[in-house]
């Protein structure tokens, strides 16, 4: 193949690339994923088909004017569609793809190569808007072809200005690449492949070194907001029951939860907290407690509520602490392991409402980092007690959290029933809680359904339902018992990746719990929901696992690569800065020691001569020069060694060549036939003899004798056709047998003596 | 024919973007702006890779022009306007880099770049190349050359790095050779006279018989008088007949007459190249220098190379009497027919005392004229 075609097949598998990218970023139209393909495909059809002459696509379209008509009628839709849709990033991307089509089609001289170079770049960065993890492998691709192009690009580009010129090669240049450049001619040989290798794992290497270090500044004045954000539902002032049922057959990713206190995931899963709802009204929830206010922020950075200073104060053991990275959705609720009591990272403000929920001041566009901290509630002994039951709770309290609909006398009624031989709220929950979990079945696939009060309908029709109907029946059932409850929405995380060690949490994940207000333990939390039979995540095993896989790598692809920022770039010098602190600590510290050491040893050594008779220094001092001696026997030799004249180093690398190695094996086989070489005798001398003795031979003696000469004295590298004939010769002297017996053979060696 | 090596070291290099270079880094430019504006990381991937293109292409050029060795294969003597070979010997003396796309361009002593499109594609690590390529001398006189630019657009295309190796050169150029036709050589030389010598020297008749002197060559031992005086004895030979003659080229001319000196020059040389072919002997007097005669090839070159660096002098009172010829014979040696070359009618000939011919270029338009 030779370098011109290279390039060409390299510059559109380069595009190939670009387009593969974009597609997957930007979710192209159909008809324009269709249309770029074909012309890739026939554009790359064409390349290799001019190469091996078996498949020719003719150009379409020939004339200039054509094509610029084509042109201007695509900038004209561009401009149409930008105008009505608005969308101008979208538009200018179909525009885009829409010339690319056409370049591929008219892809004639150097410049329009140069063009579609230009367009891939472009896509490429276009891409960078949606990536997602499959940018990696892309991006390798890309940087490589891009390398390999641009490389076949610099050496086309000498052949494009000048004709090359016809030259001369030398044996050693035929050895050392054997493949390209033969008489004259540019072909892509293994060298050039190995070259671009090199090259383009220099650049890979200076790449990831370059993104590390370049100064991030935190003077962002666009942000790429549309569409990246997840609708949810649940976490708004007002819920309508029922409101859950859609999402949780969504199976995207809200949330990773990391538990940097323990490597292992909760046994019944992670409740992470969102919104609490206080007011039922029979068809709704809503938080009546929705009053938000700001929560100040400590020279630590933690937004922690008052008194609490993320959790100081707390015994460590009673803390639990998430690290949350939270995708964008539409609601600016704050999730955490109940009950969240302070959250740190990069959030510009945070606020709490009444329920303990904490939000951010707006839903966020991008993803989200923040640590929570928690502190996990248990059921205290005193509530355990049927003594310690109180008689009544604060009115304040009882009016929020006892609220019950109107129409709720069959409610309570059951509520009754269910718990009559409770003696404490604790048991009664307990009771409600097990009976709805025992009594009901778990389904997404509900009817739509026109009943005044769904709730009734939950508990005395159908029965069956989501955990957004078992939550309302046991808050409903255990306020008509006098007990304050409330309704809390958030996500239950199940789903453990075990090779990042952290949760995974998806839109089908949301749920719905009660929280139990338990006069000695406070708020607790309570969850009738029984495990539902429908799995959506149906897959075996091994996909599961690959999709975790796959996952912690996105996880980590989003905080090494698309969430790195100048803190990290802080983090890293004050990690370098410490480092080398320590380093240079630890050298002085060596240091140190080993001048403790030498000045030790010269301590002793002079006090040793003082005190020591004339044979111990003596001794000593001819050890010294002995050391002494060997430190410069070693220099001198290394000095020699490296020192030694290039041409010494020549000639033993010629006398040491392939045929003259060939010519010895000569010499031993002669030696062995009774013609044995003497010393002093000239290689062709010794052809005359052996063309005297063994006259069958001397024509293979002569010419191996020849070529050696030529390669040890006629300072000329021999090419590998005549290495060949001289092993060909020597393998047909081998085949010859001078004497048929031995006794032959000993008066033969004695002959050969005797020369 | 003979060669010059350059140092492994240029002396001189620089480095400019292509045009190419320049749309890339452009390009970076602008993506640098968008990745700053929008803070998108995958922005600043492309941004990186991008930079990492253009250091990379910068390092890799610098690299690849280092530790070469430059020879240029000379011929002895150039003749104006007429194509001559030269050969460009680069070596690659790294050990593990090889070279891409290498371009080369002699540099004259004025500096301009002599680009003949030498273009090695590879050159691997420790191999070498020749390269030919044909000069054409404008004119005569002492061609300088400074050294060899090697240039290359290696890895990407984006830079253009030029590294200068120092190897000058200087090679006398010849006039033009223009064949004479016979019969005016004809009448040059009827005035001249042939002459025959004896004398020792190589040939192939005896001469005379001595003994032997420690020193002289044992081929040369006669054995059959050996043998018969029982003492060394050896002979001497007879050098062979030669015809011989002296041109005398006059560099006295006036400026208006520049030209016609350099046709007087090239007439000379034309002669010198038709007299040896014919196995002259011969001697060459321009002004103040004088050759020794000779024959053959050898001294067919250091006489062209006498005309290729003699020069027109401008004609003062002093130069108007007849020059004293600067290499006189004696009376027993001839000089062989005697050609005066002028460009101007006035310059003097030189007094000699065998019949001279005198060719006046400036009166040759009209035919030739010998006196």
């Amino acid at each position: 193949m030779s370098l011109e075609q290279a390039f060409r097949i390299s510059s559109i598998l380069w595009a190939g690339v670009s387009f593969v990218a974009l597609a997957l970023g930007t979710g192209l139209p159909a008809w324009l994923v269709f249309f770029t393909t074909v012309a890739l495909l026939v554009s790359f059809a064409r390349a290799v088909g001019a190469m091996a002459g078996w498949f020719s696509v003719p150009q379409v379209v020939r004339s200039a004017v054509t094509w610029n008509v084509l042109v201007l009628a695509a900038f004209f839709g561009f401009v149409v569609e930008s105008l009505t849709s608005g969308e101008l990033l979208y538009a200018g991307l179909r525009f885009l793809m829409v010339l690319m089509i056409m370049k591929l089609f008219r892809l004639r001289d150097r410049g329009d190569y140069l063009h579609l170079h230009a367009i891939t770049v472009v896509m490429m960065l276009a891409a960078a808007l949606r990536a997602d993890l499959w940018y990696v492998p892309l991006f390798i691709a890309y940087l490589a072809l891009g390398v390999w192009t641009l490389f076949l690009h610099g050496m086309t580009r000498q052949r494009g200005n000048q004709p090359f010129t016809t030259f001369a090669t030398t044996p050693r240049q035929q050895t050392t690449c054997p493949s390209g450049f033969e008489h004259g001619e540019e072909k892509v040989a293994a060298c050039f492949f190995q070259m671009a290798s090199g090259l383009a794992l220099a650049v890979l290497c200076l790449t990831v070194l370059l993104f590390y270090a370049l100064p991030r500044l935190e003077t962002r004045s666009y942000h790429n907001d549309d569409g990246a954000v997840i609708r949810t539902a649940g976490f708004s002032d007002s819920v309508n029951l029922g409101a859950l049922g859609p999402i949780k057959l969504d199976p995207r990713i809200v949330m990773r939860v990391e538990l940097p206190d323990r490597a292992i995931p909760e046994r019944k899963g992670l409740y992470l907290r969102g919104m609490t709802f206080d007011h039922y009204d029979g068809r709704s929830w809503v938080n009546r407690l929705g009053r938000r206010w700001p929560i100040r922020q400590t020279t630590q950075g933690i937004f922690a509520l008052q008194g609490q200073e993320g959790g100081e104060q707390m015994a460590p053991e009673l803390l639990s602490r998430q690290r949350i990275l939270l995708e964008p959705l539409d609601t600016p609720v704050l999730f955490g392991a109940p009950f969240m009591e302070a959250v740190s990272g990069k959030l510009p403000a945070v606020q709490v409402d009444g329920g303990g929920s904490f939000y951010l001041p707006v839903p966020v566009a991008n993803p989200l980092e923040y640590t929570a901290v928690s502190r996990p509630t248990t059921v205290l002994p005193a509530d355990l007690h049927p003594s310690s039951f109180p008689s009544q709770y604060p009115e304040e309290f009882l009016r929020y959290f006892t609220q019950v609909p109107p129409t709720s006398d069959r409610i309570a009624a059951l509520a009754r029933t269910v718990a009559q031989h409770a003696r404490t709220p604790y048991e009664q929950a307990m009771a409600v809680q097990d009976y709805l979990a025992r009594h009901y079945r778990y389904s997404l696939a509900l009817p739509v359904s026109d009943h005044t009060n769904p709730l009734e309908e939950f508990l005395f029709k159908r029965k069956t339902g989501y955990c957004e109907h078992y939550a309302t029946a046991m808050a409903i059932m255990m306020r008509t018992l006098g007990v304050p409850s409330r309704l809390v929405t958030g996500f239950l995380a199940t789903e453990w990746n075990e090779y990042g060690n952290y949760y995974v949490v998806r839109q089908q994940d949301a749920h719905a719990w009660v929280e139990i207000y338990l006069p000695h333990s406070g708020w607790i939390v309570m969850d009738p929901t029984p495990a539902g039979d429908e799995n959506v995540a149906s897959a075996d095993g091994l996909w599961l696992a690959w999709t975790r896989l796959i996952d912690h790598l996105q996880l980590r692809w989003n905080r090494v690569v698309v969430q790195y920022s100048a803190a990290d770039q802080l983090a890293i010098v004050q990690g370098v800065q410490t480092g080398g602190a320590a380093i240079g600590h630890k050298v002085r510290e060596s240091f140190q020691i080993l001048l403790e050491t030498i000045t030790g040893l010269m301590e002793k050594s002079v006090s040793l001569l003082v005190t020591a008779t004339l044979g111990q220094a003596v001794a000593t001092g001819f050890t010294v020069l002995v050391l002494l001696g060997l430190l410069r026997s070693m220099w001198l030799f290394r000095k020699r060694s490296q020192g030694k004249p290039l041409g010494m180093k020549e000639e033993n690398e010629r006398a040491g060549g392939p045929v003259t190695q060939l010519y010895e094996q000569m010499l031993s086989y002669l030696s062995a036939q009774g013609l044995q070489k003497p010393t002093p005798l000239g290689p062709l001398q010794f052809v005359n003899i052996v063309r005297h003795q063994w006259a069958e031979v001397s024509s293979m003696v002569e010419a191996i004798t020849t070529l050696y000469c030529k390669e040890r004295f006629g300072k000329v590298p021999l090419t590998l056709e005549e290495y060949d004939l001289a092993r060909q010769r020597l393998g047909e002297l081998r085949n010859r047998t001078r004497f048929a017996s031995k006794s032959d053979l000993q008066r033969g060696i004695g002959a050969g003596n005797g020369i | 024919m003979h060669i010059r090596l350059a140092r492994e070291r240029p002396i001189r290099q620089s480095i400019r973007l292509t045009s190419e270079g320049g749309c890339f880094s452009l390009l970076v430019l602008a993506i640098g702006v968008v990745a700053v504006h929008t803070g998108n990381n995958l922005f600043y991937l492309l941004l990186s890779m991008m930079m990492s293109a253009l250091a990379v292409s910068a390092l890799a050029a610098v690299f690849s022009l280092r530790r070469l060795e430059i020879g240029r294969h000379l011929p002895d003597l150039l003749y104006a306007n007429e194509p001559s070979p030269v050969a460009l010997v680069i070596k690659n003396q790294k050990r593990w880099w090889p070279c891409y796309a290498l371009r080369l361009m002699d540099v004259a002593a004025d500096w301009s770049e002599l680009n003949r499109g030498l273009v090695v594609p590879h050159l691997p690590s420790g191999a070498s190349r020749i390269l030919n390529y044909t000069l054409v001398p404008s004119r005569r006189g002492l061609l300088k050359l400074r050294g060899v630019k090697v240039s290359t657009t290696f890895p990407f295309g984006f830079f253009d790095k030029t590294a200068y190796y120092p190897s000058s050169a200087a090679v006398p150029v010849c006039p033009p050779l223009k064949p004479l036709p016979e019969w005016f050589m004809r009448e040059v030389l009827k005035a001249g006279r042939e002459r025959s010598v004896h004398r020792k020297g190589y040939g192939s008749d005896l001469y005379n018989l001595r003994l032997y002197q420690p020193g002289d060559d044992s081929r040369t031992i006669h054995w059959l008088t050996t043998a018969k005086t029982s003492q060394l004895i050896v002979r001497e030979t007879e050098e062979d007949r030669e015809r011989r003659a002296t041109i005398h080229l006059s560099p006295l001319a006036p400026d208006s007459h520049d030209a016609l000196f350099e046709d007087a020059v090239a007439l000379a040389a034309a002669l010198v190249c038709h007299l040896i072919r014919r196995g002259y002997w011969l001697r060459l007097v321009v002004g103040s220098v004088c050759s020794p005669f000779g024959y053959g090839d050898a001294h067919q070159v250091e006489l062209l190379r006498i005309l290729a660096l003699c020069e027109r002098q401008t004609p003062s009172k002093a130069m108007m009497s007849p020059p004293p010829d600067p290499l006189w014979l004696p009376d027993s040696e001839p000089e062989g027919a005697i050609i005066v070359v002028r460009a101007w009618c006035q310059a003097p000939i030189p007094a000699a005392r065998e019949l001279v011919s005198v060719l006046d270029v400036e009166a040759l338009e009209k035919g030739p004229y010998v006196s």
